[in-house]
């Protein structure tokens, strides 16, 4: 059929038409499965969350029993548990400090890695191990808050990563408050444990400077632009679409780690049954979120990324 | 000398200053400055390359040392007495081979569909102009943002009363009879989004695919079709031939976060016997209380370690073996926009 066409349509145009509408009806071939599984696995699943999100859902044998009662789920959510508005405000917070601190590092980690030196491909292996050696179960596990899912008000211990280096004697031994150091040693922690979820983002920062082009690179250098020009005028203006990518993958990956409070109270909730609040949970956060991602995103190619163009 | 240590860091800069030999104030300059980098570079590489490899250490250590070590302060990194009782345990506790088994025939089955899926839906989006292409972009991003957290609870369901667009519902009325598909504690769960291209971060990987596909020269293809080749032949001889870069790229993230998916798995799978080993690694708690007696302290941590190694061996290994591939691999994939 689609041989027919071909031969048959340039005739009556030379060649532009027929290939422009043979190529609009091979994207549709391509696409059409996704198309598809995104209505039965992505849409629909949407809405009905969306649905559960007002209504009473009741599991009876094999199939749910949805009532429509209002705002009831998000009146309890906010005044009847306990745990919600803190895990919210926990939950926020952690990614306030956490999403910056994990861009800025990977960035310059990525920027390290990208240029030319001994023992570069080591290292790039190296850093992408924690995709691995570190992932949400494995931390999970060994940070010793091991029953995490159904513990909703405990604190995450994180005993595994506060052995690493002790700053809290070194402190000590310069003789400053023992607080100074406390407050020292918690902020390396924090900032270790997000040492290991940089992986991805620096591999796809690596993978964005590399494509582009080194004559940007060579005329600059003819003009005279320092290295920290050249990041400002070259590497950041042509990473900014991968900039956004990392964003949106750091943000998500953040929000749905093992760790996350709200996720884990979601669980709970499942777990006993009660599929109507667990959406309402669900949906408050993911909308704050989605609404900091927004202005992020805004404000990045409102300032940064037009800025060069 | 100072040529010597140019060579030996020697980042672009330093060689072009060489043979000016007129500036050798300003060239000796170059050389200190450029030394200082380096050293600067590799302190600080080595320093969070020991952040980042700590995890690995410690659950080695850990999953080696015999009890005696654990109360024997001198003992940190290097264990004197060794033992295997922890591997046992781990072996035991995680149902190894059962799971293992299961983490390969689903999750890994699915990855594999998922990256063959994705290849050719990014190179539709990638390739050609097509009206509603627009709102599919939109979509795309949504599902990158969209995290599965979200939609789980509907999808669960929809996958225990398996129901495309009401066909069997449509049956059971006309004819009466209860038919109730329930892919739940299946491959299934997996496999069908995987088909579709919408599974374990598809979004993101079809993301790379595309940018992938958008920096790869029109030219050949266009020959092709000129030729009188049709879709399938331009895409599995021309285009899938040669994104050998970007198939290792998006393999190694697909089999990894496969390999380490949990959260999906322990919504669809909770039947004991069809739990991958992800599922089974973070029950390891509750299943050690009741299979050792262990509540907690050297002992939990121990087995917890050594299970944590058993659970990344293979993709460590994995990795090991396609790590130059990977890393060379990144250079070439082209992500721009």
């Amino acid at each position: 059929m689609a041989k027919k066409d071909k031969i048959s349509k340039p005739k009556k145009s030379i060649h532009a038409r027929g290939i422009e509408a043979l190529k609009e009806r091979y994207g549709w071939i391509c696409v059409a499965p996704w198309v598809f599984g995104l209505i039965i696995f992505f849409i629909i699943p949407i809405f009905q969350s969306f649905i559960f999100t007002f209504c009473k859902v009741t599991l009876v044998t094999g199939a749910l029993n949805t009532k429509f009662v209002g705002l009831e789920n998000l009146k309890y959510i906010f005044t009847v548990d306990q745990y919600f508005p803190d895990n919210l405000a926990a939950g926020v917070g952690t990614f306030a400090y956490s999403f910056p601190i994990i861009l800025v590092l990977s960035l310059i980690l990525a920027l390290m890695l990208n240029q030319k030196f001994k023992g570069r491909v080591f290292f790039r292996a190296i850093y992408f191990l924690p995709v691995i050696i570190a992932s949400g179960v494995i931390l999970g596990t060994i940070i010793g808050d091991t029953s995490s899912v159904s513990n909703v008000s405990g604190t995450t211990d994180e005993a595994v990563s506060a052995n690493m280096i002790n700053v809290t004697e070194l402190v000590e031994w310069t003789g400053l408050p023992e607080k100074i150091g406390e407050y020292f040693n918690d902020a390396i922690t924090k900032i270790m444990n997000l040492v290991w979820k940089c992986g991805v983002q620096i591999i796809l920062f690596i993978a964005g400077m590399q494509s582009i082009p080194d004559l940007y690179y060579e005329v600059s250098k003819v003009e005279g632009a320092t290295a920290w020009e050249e990041f400002w005028f070259i590497t950041f203006p042509s990473l900014s679409r991968v900039i956004t990518l990392v964003t949106v993958f750091t943000m998500v990956e953040l929000m749905t780690s093992q760790t996350d409070k709200v996720i884990k109270q979601a669980y709970n909730l499942i777990s006993s049954q009660m599929f109507g609040e667990s959406s309402a949970i669900l949906w408050v956060y993911f909308c704050i979120i989605g609404a900091i991602l927004g202005v992020i995103l805004f404000a990045f190619n409102h300032f940064c990324a037009k800025k060069w163009e | 000398m100072a040529e010597f240590i140019n060579k030996l860091f020697g980042s672009g800069n330093s060689e072009k200053t060489s043979n000016a030999s007129s500036l050798a104030a300003y060239r000796t300059k170059r050389v200190i400055s450029s030394v200082l980098i380096s050293i600067f570079r590799y302190a600080l590489l080595i320093s969070v390359s020991y952040v980042v490899l700590y995890p690995l250490f410690y659950m080695i250590s850990n999953s080696v040392k015999d009890l005696i070590d654990w109360s024997d302060p001198n003992v940190f990194w290097i264990p004197k007495h060794f033992t295997g009782l922890w591997y046992d345990w781990a072996m035991g506790a995680l149902d190894f081979f059962n799971a293992l088994k299961n983490t390969v025939l689903f999750e890994l089955v699915a990855a594999f569909l998922e990256i063959l899926s994705c290849s050719l839906v990014a190179y539709g989006l990638a390739r050609f102009k097509f009206r509603g292409k627009s709102i599919l972009m939109f979509m795309l991003i949504l599902t990158i943002l969209v995290p599965d957290q979200m939609i789980i609870i509907p999808k669960m369901m929809n996958f225990a009363n398996l129901d495309l667009f009401g066909i069997i519902g449509l049956i059971n009325k006309i004819s009466g009879a209860g038919i109730r598909i329930n892919i739940l504690n299946t491959g299934f769960v997996f496999y069908l989004p995987s088909i579709f291209a919408v599974g374990l971060r598809s979004g993101i990987i079809i993301y790379i695919y595309m940018q992938f596909y958008k920096g790869l020269p029109r030219e050949l293809e266009e020959a092709a079709w000129i030729d009188g080749a049709g879709l399938f032949k331009t895409y599995t001889k021309i285009a899938l031939p040669s994104s050998g870069v970007v198939i290792t790229t998006v393999s190694i993230f697909s089999i990894i976060w496969h390999w380490n998916d949990y959260y999906l798995a322990i919504m669809y799978m909770n039947d004991a016997e069809a739990m991958p080993l992800a599922v089974r690694l973070s029950n390891i708690q509750a299943v050690m209380t009741t299979l050792h007696n262990v509540w907690g302290g050297a002992k939990l941590t121990a087995t917890q370690c050594a299970a944590c190694i058993l659970f990344i061996a293979p993709m460590l290994i994995m990795y090991i073996i396609l790590q130059r591939k990977f890393v060379k691999s990144i250079d070439r994939v082209g992500i721009t926009g």
